[in-house]
C-alpha cells in the first residue's frame, strides 16, 4: 500500500537524450522516473519511432527536449501521442553558437542545424541554467517538492563545480590549441576549454568530403602542425585512417553523449573521460 | 595534389571496372539486374551480424560473416532459378532485397552507431581506399577472373539460357563468385558505386555491339573513361567522390542513349521522310502547351524552364519590368557579385585565423565573424530583391507569355498528331513498317 503510494507519487518524465535524462535524474532524485527516448549510441537525428518511445511519451507528464532541430522525429511521435502536460525545451535561454548562418544563407555551406548548433550540453556550464529550468518544470507539476529538487540541484552543482575546476586545470596547458573535428559536435566544448576548431572534416555527416577539400585539409594540417582530430564513435574508419596516414593526425574518439561510450556513465563522467582522452591526445601520448 | 590524392582511388576504379563490366554482361544476359543489390544487401546483413557478434566494421571477421551470408544468398538464387514458371526470378531477388534490408535495420537498431554504418555501406569511401586494399581485391578478382575464363563454357551457356550438365552447381558457382566480388567491392566502394560499375558499362556495351568480346571491350573503355572523368570532376568541382562517379555514369549512359535515339530517328527520317518526326512534334508541342498553361495558372510557382531561358535571354524577363525595376535588378546583381567576392575573401581570412596562419585578436575575430554574418545577410537580401522582381515579372508574363505558349504548343501537338495519323494511312507511310 505504502509502496503503491510512493510509486504513484513519482513523476514520469521523458527526456529525448541520455544527457537530459541524466540532468533530470540529478534534479529529480527518487521523486521522478525518467527515461530517455533515444539510444545515445545511435544518430539522434535519424530515428525511426519505436513502440517504446510512444509508450514512454504517453506515460510522461513532462517532456524534456534538446530543442532547435535536434529531434526531427519528435514532431511525428507527438502527433500520435499528444504533447505531455509540460514540455521543456532546454535550448531556450541559452547562448547558442553556430547561429550566424541561420536564415537565407546565400552561399550556403552544408550544415545540419538551421537554428544554431544543438550540442550545447557539451559545455558543462550550460548544466546550470538547464537544471534550473528542470527544477521549475518539475516543481510546477509537484509544487510541494520544490525544496527537494532545489537541494538535489545544489548538490549536483557542487559536484559539477569540483569537476569543472579539475577539467579546466587539466586542459589549461593546451588553451589556444587548434584541433580538427570530424563532425560539428564540439563547438561548445571547445569554447569552454579554450580550444580552437580549425576545420570540420565532414561538414554534413554521412556525406564524405570532396577530394579537393580533403586535400586542402591535410595540406593545412601538415603545414600548421595541427595534429589532433576529434572523432565520435561511428565516424567513418576509412576516412580517419586516411587522415592519420596523410597528415600524421592523432585521432581521439570522444563521447558526445552520456552512455555513448561505456566509460561515460553519467553527465560528470562524460567530461571526465573526454578531458582525460583529449589531454592525452594533445600531449601527444 | 590531384594526382597524389586520386591515384589510388583511380586504381581501385580500374580494378572494379575489370571484373564488374564482365559480370555485368552475365547479369544482363540472365535478366537478373537487381541480383547485385540483393547480394550486396545480404552481404551487408552478414556484416551487421558480425558487428552484433562484437567485431569492428572493417575487420576481417566481419568480412567473413559477410561472405558466409553471401554464400547462403548464392545458394538461394541458384535453387530458385531451377523452378522456372509463373514467378520470374527477379521477384525472388526483390523479396530477398527487401527482407534482408529490413533485417539489417532490425540488427543495426541493436548495434551502436547503426545508422552511421548504413550510410557508410551505401556511400562507401572510395576516396579513402588504401593501396593495400586495392592490391588485395585485385588479387582476389584475378583469381575469380581466371576461374570464369576456365569455366566460360558452362557459364556462358547458363547465362544465355542453356542447360549444361550440373547446371545447379554452375549456377551456384556463378552466384557465389559474383557475391564474393560484390562483397569485397562494397567494402571498398559502397553499394551505389558497385552497382553502377556492374550495370552501366554492360548496358552501353550491349547497346553498341554484338558478341561478348566486343561488348566487354566497350564496357571496359566506358568504365575507364567514366572513372577518370568522375574522379577529376569530383576534384575540380569539389564534390563527394563516390556520388560524382555514379552521377557521371548516369550522364554518360544518358548521352549514349540519347545519341542512339537520335540516330534511330535520323534513320527513320531517311526511310519515311520528315513525317517520322510527327511523334516528336506531338511531344514537344504538348510540353510547350503544358508549360504555358502552368505559367498562366500558377505564375508564382517555380518555372525552372523560364528561369533557364531568362538566364540565356535576359530580355524575356526585362521586357516585363519598368525601367526603374530594371535598374534595381542590375544594381542587385552587381551587389551580389561584389558581396560574394568579398565573402570569399573574408572566409579565407577567417579560415586562416582559425588555423593560426594569421594572428587576429579574439575581438578582431569576433568582429570578422559579425561582419561575415552581416555580409551574408546583405547578399541574401539582394537575392530576395531579385526574387521579388522575378515574381512581379511573372505576374506580367502570365497572360502575354502563358496563353500564346499554351495555344501555340497545343496547335503544334494537334497538327503533328494529325500529320502522323494521315501519314500512317498512306502507302509508303508508317503502315509499311
Amino acid at each position: 500500500m505504502l509502496l503503491a503510494l510512493v510509486v504513484a507519487a513519482t513523476l514520469n518524465v521523458a527526456a529525448t537524450t541520455s544527457d537530459l535524462r541524466d540532468l533530470v535524474a540529478a534534479v529529480g532524485g527518487d521523486r521522478v522516473t525518467v527515461a530517455n527516448l533515444t539510444d545515445p549510441r545511435q544518430d539522434p537525428h535519424a530515428r525511426e519511432i519505436h513502440p517504446r518511445q510512444i509508450a514512454l511519451l504517453r506515460a510522461a507528464r513532462l517532456l524534456v527536449r534538446v530543442g532547435l532541430d535536434h529531434e526531427p522525429w519528435l514532431a511525428r511521435a507527438l502527433r500520435t501521442t499528444g504533447t505531455p502536460a509540460a514540455d521543456l525545451d532546454c535550448s531556450k535561454g541559452l547562448t547558442l553558437l553556430g547561429t550566424e548562418t541561420a536564415r537565407l544563407r546565400p552561399d550556403s555551406r552544408p550544415h545540419v542545424h538551421a537554428f544554431g548548433n544543438t550540442h550545447y550540453w557539451l559545455d558543462p556550464e550550460n548544466a546550470r541554467p538547464i537544471t534550473a529550468r528542470i527544477v521549475d518544470a518539475l516543481s510546477a507539476l509537484a509544487p510541494d517538492q520544490r525544496e527537494v529538487f532545489a537541494a538535489n540541484r545544489a548538490r549536483f552543482l557542487a559536484r559539477l563545480d569540483e569537476g569543472l575546476a579539475r577539467w579546466t586545470e587539466s586542459l589549461r596547458p593546451y588553451r589556444g590549441s587548434r584541433v580538427v573535428v570530424v563532425h560539428d559536435t564540439w563547438l561548445y566544448f571547445a569554447r569552454r576549454f579554450g580550444l580552437t576548431i580549425a576545420a570540420t572534416v565532414e561538414e554534413n555527416p554521412g556525406v564524405p568530403p570532396s577530394p579537393a577539400y580533403l586535400g586542402r585539409l591535410m595540406e593545412r594540417m601538415r603545414t600548421t602542425g595541427v595534429r589532433v582530430v576529434i572523432a565520435e564513435p561511428g565516424a567513418p574508419p576509412a576516412l580517419l585512417r586516411r587522415l592519420t596516414e596523410g597528415a600524421q593526425a592523432r585521432v581521439v574518439t570522444l563521447a558526445p553523449s552520456v552512455a555513448s561510450d561505456p566509460e561515460a556513465s553519467d553527465y560528470l563522467a562524460l567530461f571526465e573521460v573526454n578531458v582525460r582522452r583529449l589531454t592525452a591526445a594533445l600531449a601527444g601520448r | 595534389m590531384m594526382a597524389d590524392l586520386l591515384a589510388v582511388p583511380f586504381l581501385a576504379c580500374l580494378v572494379l571496372t575489370g571484373i564488374h563490366a564482365y559480370l555485368g554482361l552475365h547479369v544482363l544476359a540472365r535478366g537478373v539486374i537487381f541480383v547485385d543489390l540483393a547480394l550486396a544487401q545480404v552481404a551487408a546483413l552478414g556484416m551487421t551480424a558480425g558487428l552484433l557478434a562484437g567485431h569492428a566494421p572493417q575487420s576481417d571477421a566481419a568480412y567473413g560473416w559477410a561472405l558466409a551470408f553471401t554464400g547462403g544468398g548464392a545458394a538461394l538464387f541458384a535453387l530458385t532459378r531451377e523452378r522456372r514458371g509463373v514467378v520470374p526470378q527477379e521477384a525472388i531477388i526483390g523479396i530477398v532485397y527487401a527482407v534482408t534490408a529490413a533485417l539489417t535495420v532490425l540488427v543495426l537498431d541493436r548495434v551502436p552507431q547503426g545508422s552511421e554504418y548504413i550510410k557508410q555501406l551505401l556511400v562507401g569511401s572510395i576516396l579513402a581506399v588504401t593501396a593495400d586494399e586495392v592490391l588485395r581485391v585485385a588479387a582476389l578478382y584475378a583469381v575469380v577472373g581466371v576461374f570464369h575464363w576456365l569455366a566460360r563454357g558452362p557459364m556462358l551457356a547458363l547465362s544465355s539460357g542453356g542447360a549444361p550438365p550440373r547446371a545447379a552447381l554452375w549456377d551456384f558457382a556463378f552466384y557465389f563468385t559474383f557475391g564474393l566480388v560484390v562483397t569485397s567491392s562494397v567494402r571498398v566502394a559502397g553499394v551505389l558505386l558497385v552497382f553502377s560499375y556492374l550495370i552501366v558499362p554492360a548496358v552501353i556495351g550491349a547497346w553498341l555491339a554484338r558478341g561478348l568480346g566486343r561488348r566487354l571491350l566497350i564496357g571496359w573503355a566506358v568504365g575507364v573513361l567514366v572513372s577518370a572523368l568522375g574522379l577529376a570532376l569530383s576534384y575540380l568541382a569539389d564534390l563527394p567522390t563516390g556520388a560524382t562517379v555514379v552521377a557521371t555514369f548516369g550522364a554518360v549512359l544518358a548521352i549514349v542513349g540519347l545519341s542512339r535515339g537520335m540516330l534511330a530517328l535520323a534513320h527513320r527520317v531517311r526511310r519515311e521522310g520528315a513525317r517520322a518526326l510527327a511523334g516528336l512534334g506531338v511531344a514537344i508541342g504538348s510540353m510547350v502547351a503544358l508549360a504555358g498553361v502552368g505559367l498562366a495558372l500558377f505564375p508564382r510557382a517555380d518555372h525552372v524552364w523560364l528561369d533557364g531561358l531568362e538566364g540565356f535571354v535576359p530580355v524575356v524577363q526585362t521586357a516585363f519590368l519598368t525601367p526603374y525595376e530594371r535598374g534595381v535588378v542590375n544594381g542587385s546583381r552587381a551587389a551580389i557579385a561584389r558581396g560574394r567576392t568579398e565573402l570569399r575573401r573574408l572566409r579565407a581570412l577567417d579560415a586562416d585565423a582559425q588555423w593560426g596562419l594569421r594572428a587576429l585578436s579574439p575581438e578582431e575575430q569576433e568582429r570578422l565573424r559579425q561582419f561575415l554574418a552581416g555580409r551574408d545577410e546583405l547578399v541574401a537580401g539582394d537575392l530576395l530583391v531579385l526574387r521579388t522582381l522575378r515574381d512581379k515579372a511573372r505576374e506580367r508574363q502570365r497572360l502575354p507569355l502563358g496563353i500564346p505558349l499554351a495555344l501555340g504548343g497545343a496547335t503544334l501537338a494537334l497538327l503533328a498528331f494529325r500529320w502522323g495519323r494521315s501519314n500512317a494511312g498512306m502507302p509508303g507511310g508508317r503502315s509499311t513498317r
